[in-house]
């Protein structure tokens, strides 16, 4: 497009045509890739990226930088490619502003061109400098290879340190919204949150071509990287949602937990269900008899404002459950034990799950709650081969370095590493309560007993015989397992009421709220991976 | 019909309600044992249990059907 030529006819105040030129150039550019490919986008059941940012943001709010962008890519010649397949700005969320890098899938499959990602780097800096959260909507093919050819791609990349660079300092929210790879699976990898739709989203470090031509296997997207491989089995997504609607109300909501940037608190949002609210249906939720389970998420939902969870990686690492709530109005992250699943016993995933969880939430000045109920770590050769020491050395080591409000109310069984890594009195726990059922113990005591009776257990003949034994011991052995013992040794803070949980955790927030830790100076520790 | 499905796998350690039988929401139609933990199965919606796939000993694996329940 060439601009008009003012000042033909003489007129010095000639300015119909170029206003009218300047419309017409911002038309064309929100028109995306044109009308078909706008249409095969919907056929696809995916929302354009306009409208995503219309659900989004508030109304009123978007101020776009670069609609005018166009490739400048040699290998394109004269095509035009709005906004260079990149839309960027700045609009709001609940009243508080986002910057926004959201690829247009129909603009060369939402590839990244040079300008683009020029736009791009121009929102991470303005991000840094305002303090405020940063959203990527990933619709991307990955690279596009007419930007970068061949060894200018050597100066490529900075893209993902900048990232790395934002890290803890401001959210970094990546939204799946269609099938993405190398490049455009980086930027997820490193933000914070990760929402995925299903069916229509996917990501992986190779495409399927490349896949099949680097090594032989055919694959779709959705089989090789859809949200079923990232979150039930990989754990690198943290939801999948059904829609793009769905997808931008998780982001929304996310966000809602979250300060502007790492220098603010959590905002807090007023609630109506009371601070002092007793939860008497614990005691139907939550048996007394040691053995039997119960699902941990109900007593979470019981225990927080209005029932509300946000839970992160609900399908992966199911023994261990990490979610956003709130309490008395102000945001928490809730770390704790699912005795559902592998009777709450902590393996590499959960451990892993978990010192993530951890580290997202002390990024951001959002207080932990753990509740215990975990026998400890699995153990054998299985799991040691996993590396489990490793793991479950990272999920200690992020909970001893977390300087947020720390608080722990253990419920039932509490045993040995299982009882550290949920945040023990020694790892700074700023208020540590017990329910009347708690078993702090190094060991419990169906495991005690096969190694303080094993002689006497393997002189019993009978199966049927030792198998009762057993149990007739283990129960002897519990009965030393006794939280009055820790109370009388003021290792515990209290002793709670388990209706008065709600209670105790507000309580316990309240008076820590402006915990201050101080540490020896160090660049970083040498963490466990 | 409501299917019940087994969350984790585990052994069928004791079936509590028999086909025939009205439930309630948050009845327990068996108990499930793993890693010495006895896991209680619920049903989330009431009915009547019209097909039970398990008996007492068996194992069960993630996902495997457990009951049905008729809602209507």
């Amino acid at each position: 497009m060439t601009k008009p030529i003012s000042h033909e006819g003489g007129d010095v105040h000639d300015w119909g045509p170029l206003v009218g030129d300047l419309a017409s150039r911002k038309e064309r550019a929100l028109e995306m890739g044109g009308e078909s490919l706008v249409e095969r986008q919907h056929s696809l059941g995916k929302l354009t990226v306009r409208e995503r940012l219309d659900l989004l943001l508030d109304p009123g709010t978007w101020v776009e930088y670069g609609l005018l962008a166009d490739h400048m890519d040699a290998g394109l010649g004269d095509r035009f490619l709005a906004a260079d397949g990149a839309v960027t700005g700045i609009g709001e969320i609940d009243g508080r502003p986002v910057a926004i890098a959201a690829y247009d899938f129909t603009v060369m499959a939402g590839s990244m061109g040079a300008v683009g990602e020029n736009k791009i780097s121009r929102m991470r800096a303005h991000a840094v400098r305002q303090r405020i959260p940063f959203v990527w909507l990933l619709d991307s093919a990955g690279a596009r290879i007419q930007s970068t050819s061949g060894s200018t791609f050597a100066g490529a990349g900075a893209l993902f340190r900048e990232q790395v660079a934002m890290s803890g300092v401001v959210p970094m929210v990546a939204a799946m919204l269609g099938h993405c790879a190398a490049g455009t699976a980086y930027i997820p990898a490193l933000a914070d949150f990760v929402p995925m739709v299903k069916g229509t989203s996917s990501m992986a470090l190779g495409g399927r071509h490349l896949v099949k031509a680097a090594v032989g296997e055919d694959v779709t997207e959705e089989e090789m990287g859809g949200s079923a491989v990232h979150t039930k089995i990989s754990g690198v997504a943290d939801l999948e949602v059904g829609d793009d609607k769905e997808c931008l109300d998780v982001v929304r909501s996310y966000l809602s937990f979250f300060p502007s940037s790492n220098l603010d608190r959590p905002p807090v949002r007023e609630s109506k269900d009371p601070i002092d609210r007793r939860v008497e249906e614990l005691y139907a939720l939550v048996p007394t008899a040691p053995r039997r389970a119960y699902d941990m998420r109900k007593v979470v939902h019981a225990i927080v404002d209005e029932g509300d969870v946000l839970w992160m990686k609900p399908e992966w690492a199911k023994n261990l459950l990490t979610g956003l709530a709130r309490i008395g109005g102000h945001p928490v992250g809730i770390v704790a034990n699912q005795p559902m699943v592998l009777g709450g016993a902590l393996d590499v995933n959960a451990a892993d799950k978990a010192a993530r969880f951890v580290w997202l939430c002390d990024a951001f000045n959002i207080p932990l709650v753990f509740l215990h109920d975990v026998p400890g770590f699995i153990v054998g050769s299985a799991v040691e081969k996993q590396g489990i020491i490793r793991h479950g050395a990272k999920m200690l080591f992020a909970v001893s370095e977390a300087t947020v409000p720390k608080i722990s109310v253990v419920l039932r069984k509490s045993y040995g590493a299982g009882y550290f890594v949920m945040n023990g009195l020694a790892y700074e726990a700023d208020y540590i309560v017990a329910w009347p059922t708690a078993e702090i113990a190094v060991m419990g005591p169906d495991g005690a007993v096969n190694i303080i009776h094993r002689k006497t257990l393997e002189a019993i003949e009978d199966d049927d015989e030792r198998a009762a034994k057993r149990l007739e011991l283990a129960e002897q052995i519990r009965a030393n397992i006794d939280p009055y013992i820790a109370a009388g040794h003021a290792q515990l803070d209290d002793v709670i009421d388990p209706a008065d949980t709600r209670a105790a955790i507000a309580r316990g927030l309240r008076i820590t709220a402006d915990k201050e830790v101080d540490r020896p100076w160090r660049k970083h520790g040498v963490l466990p991976v | 019909m409501a299917e019940i499905r087994a969350e984790i796998t585990a052994n069928v350690w004791q079936v509590v309600a028999e086909v025939g039988q009205m439930v309630a929401e948050g009845d327990e139609i068996c108990i499930l044992e793993s890693m010495k933990m006895e896991i209680p199965v619920v049903t989330e919606v009431p009915g009547v249990l019209r097909e039970l796939y398990v008996n007492e000993g068996d194992t069960v694996q993630e996902g495997d059907l457990i009951a049905l329940i008729d809602e209507s």
